[in-house]
């Protein structure tokens, strides 16, 4: 029977026709087999765009990124080959390099446990029939719908500069506050609040989990006499953990990508000392401000295997601590 | 039964196509190519300033455009910030403007890369430079070419809160002045205004309003002359950051976290936000009026007290006009450059918008017509031109920057920042500076 498989475009009418069939019963055999294996060309046509979009936007653009990676390209003349000087250069004498690595770290492993736990709360603080619910998952959403805005970075840095806001409310309390974003110590800490109040999305698919959980389970540990903690550590947890793996591994590399908070709480800079320095905002600079778009290239593939990196691991790890119900 | 999708493949599935799509345009920024510059008709020009230079810029070309109908002028204009990111960016993707207004700092660095027009051709042709000096033009002049006609001159000066030191019952210092006698005024404002005030803003960290003047008057120039290594000692820098550290000690510059807070951010400026009395940054009075209330001064860059002093400030070219090399419109280009440079009503409009004007003729023109704070400006960079040009001690005017030489820049504000911090000492800082500069300047 494999000729009904191969024989598509040739005419041939399906299978061999172990009865015969007059030439109009045959046609019409046919053309239900073309329905049946996909309908020739066109669908393709409908698909052009995206393939469009694919290889010239993404595939093409990716595979000359990692050509340039090997280059000295700085944007304004022709690149010019130099085998793997950018990737040891970048290990072996590029202190801000490490900088970068250092500040991305701390920041996607504070903020990613913290934002999660804070969502998973909000969540189940939510997963309640109360009167006018949605206003307050709404609210509650909301940050995060203005989360990549330029705007609330810029608010950002009003209110934990040396005079903002929150040096005010600290004064309430005769705390003497100080620049907590132009300050090494505490500026990717103001950074990572940032990260962790935009805790929306991770909530929504937490709230959407939640409602499927089995009610019949809480029913039954209930007449067991399982208290409020006994039932979230026994049956809510485990039972949503293929949600928490789901938003960690997107938190995950949504951190390791973070630019536009760093960029505009520190003016640009990744200051002072290097303590905002988020990998993505270097590889900014150096591509588009400092001309070595071939070094950035390099710091972009850097970055890909070392999400890819973590998101092996996570998937790995999560064999021991997900579980399935099937 | 084989269709149906059990959970753990669905989050599976979900993850992965989620890290694929995450993934893909961190990569892809990154990608970038060449191409020809296009034509649609009109002359694109950019620059960046504030909203008075924006206004200037127009009316000025309002009127150019009057006078030759055949140009039709397309303008792009922004801040600092992203100005040039921007240009890199239309460089590569072949629409780059066919004139914009450049920096002295990065002239070399795009002249050497090919991107400028060299206009040699042009001058005493189209383009009339009568009244321009000789060292005006080596701002523009790179390898021997013009790339760039300056819009006026440009000297380093101190911004001084006026009405804030007369509030505290202190003279202006003499503009024939030393580091000591800085030291002690900003030492003064901080005890006489109960230590509410730091004295200076900290100029550790500040390589062209500052270190490079102060260096120079040791007779070490910044670059050296084949722009590939560093032109100062070790021993400069360390007395530099020592006076430095000194002055934050007595309180008489402020603590790191208000500098920190200033890179990049004129609004946050010691001056502006009302912390020091004395700032380095030309910005808070500069392109378009000022940033603050209050009655502003200008010095020179102290200089002095030891023996063998040199003059230590030299003039360059305020911004310049260049046209693009990849253009077709060159010749358009230039004229609206000539235009700029002679035109009586242009450099009417324009007044110190783009520093002071660089003609006799032109600053003549325009004394008339300026505010009190506008002349005081240009009477002390007049002052100061004229005594570089009477010194016979002082090094030639700097070689355009190298390649490389905003991130030393960057490098020394950092480095400034880190001793202030506390997080290095002088010493360590000190190789860590030279060893890192070496890199980038070898790189």
């Amino acid at each position: 029977m494999t000729t009904a498989k191969t024989d598509g475009a040739a005419g041939e009418g399906p299978a061999a026709p172990a009865s015969p069939a007059g030439p109009r019963e045959r046609a019409r055999l046919r053309r239900r087999a073309a329905r049946r294996r996909g309908g020739g060309w066109w669908p393709y046509a409908f698909l052009a765009p995206w393939f469009v979009g694919l290889f010239g936007l993404t595939i093409y653009p990716m595979l000359d990124s990692l050509y340039l990676s090997f280059t000295d390209f700085d944007l304004l003349t022709p690149a010019r080959w130099i085998g793997g000087q950018n990737y040891t250069h970048m290990f072996s004498d590029d202190p801000v390099f490490w900088d970068s690595v250092h500040a991305t770290l701390l920041y996607v492993l504070v903020s990613v446990p913290l934002k999660l736990a804070l969502a998973l709360g909000v969540a189940i603080l939510l997963n309640r029939p109360l009167k006018g619910i949605g206003v307050y998952r709404a609210a509650f959403y909301l940050p995060s719908l203005l989360g990549g805005a330029v705007a609330i970075a810029i608010v950002w840095r009003q209110v934990f500069g040396g005079d903002g806001l929150f040096n005010d409310f600290l004064g309430w309390f005769g705390v003497k506050g100080q620049d907590w974003i132009s300050s090494p110590d505490t500026s990717i800490y103001t950074l990572i609040l940032l990260a962790v109040w935009q805790f929306g999305t991770p909530m929504v698919i937490f709230l959407a989990g939640l409602k499927q959980l089995p009610r019949d389970v809480y029913e039954a540990a209930a007449i067991d006499g399982a208290g409020t903690l006994t039932r979230f550590f026994r049956i809510t947890l485990p039972l949503l953990t293929p949600i928490v793996f789901f938003n960690l591994v997107l938190q995950v590399i949504d951190g390791f990508k973070t630019f536009t908070p760093a960029y505009v709480v520190s003016n640009g800079t990744g200051g002072p000392l290097n303590s905002t320095m988020l990998y993505s905002l270097y590889l900014y600079k150096k591509g588009f401000t400092d001309l070595q778009m071939g070094y950035a290239s390099a710091l972009a593939w850097v970055l890909f295997l070392v999400i890819a990196g973590f998101t092996a691991v996570n998937f790995v790890a999560s064999r021991y601590w997900v579980h399935y119900d099937d | 039964m084989g269709h149906q999708i059990s959970r753990r493949t669905l989050f599976r599935t979900a993850s992965g196509l989620a890290v694929a799509g995450a993934l893909g345009p961190a990569l892809t920024a990154c990608a970038g190519g060449t191409g020809a510059g296009s034509d649609n008709g009109s002359l694109t020009m950019t620059w960046w300033g504030s909203d008075e230079r924006h206004a200037a810029y127009k009316k000025a070309l309002a009127t150019f455009e009057k006078n030759n109908p055949k140009i039709k002028i397309e303008t792009r204009y922004s801040g600092y910030d992203g100005y040039f990111d921007k240009f890199n960016t239309q460089v590569a993707g072949g629409s780059a403007p066919d004139l914009l207004q450049m920096d002295t700092a990065l002239v070399a660095q795009y002249a050497r890369k090919g991107i400028l027009a060299p206009l040699d051709s042009y001058v005493g042709n189209s383009l009339d430079l009568t009244g321009f000096s000789k060292t005006l033009l080596a701002a523009g002049t790179v390898d021997g070419k013009l790339y760039g006609v300056p819009s006026g001159i440009g000297v380093n000066q101190l911004t001084v809160n006026r009405s804030g030191l007369e509030k505290l019952g202190l003279k202006l210092p003499d503009r024939e002045w030393t580091w000591n006698d800085l030291k002690d005024i900003a030492t003064q404002v901080h005890k006489k205004s109960g230590g509410r005030i730091h004295g200076v803003d900290d100029g550790g960290g500040s390589t062209l309003q500052c270190f490079e003047i102060f260096a120079r008057e040791k007779g070490q120039p910044f670059f050296s002359d084949d722009g590939k290594k560093l032109g100062f000692t070790a021993d400069t820098l360390q007395e530099w950051w020592e006076f430095w550290a000194s002055m934050r000690k007595d309180q008489a510059s402020p603590p790191p976290a208000i500098t920190s807070a200033a890179h990049n951010d004129l609004t946050k400026n010691a001056v502006v936000i009302g912390k020091a009395l004395f700032t380095f940054d030309s910005g808070v009075y500069g392109a378009g009026g000022s940033i603050t209330d209050a009655q502003l001064d200008f010095l020179p860059t102290p200089q002095g007290d030891f023996s063998g002093a040199r003059e230590g400030n030299f003039v360059n070219g305020g911004v310049l006009l260049s046209a693009t090399k990849a253009s077709k419109k060159t010749a358009d280009s230039v004229k609206i450059m000539d235009f700029f440079a002679q035109d009586p009503t242009a450099i009417e409009d324009m007044r110190l918008l783009r520093g002071i004007p660089p003609t006799e003729k032109a600053r003549s023109l325009i004394s008339a017509g300026l505010n009190e704070t506008d002349r005081r400006n240009m009477a002390m960079a007049d002052y100061i031109s004229q005594r570089v040009a009477k010194a016979t001690n002082a090094l030639p005017a700097p070689v355009p920057p190298p390649k490389g030489a905003d991130q030393i820049w960057d490098l020394l504000f950092e480095s400034n920042l880190a001793v202030a911090f506390g997080k290095k000492t002088i010493k360590a800082q000190l190789s860590e500076f030279f060893d890192q500069a070496q890199n980038i300047l070898a790189g």
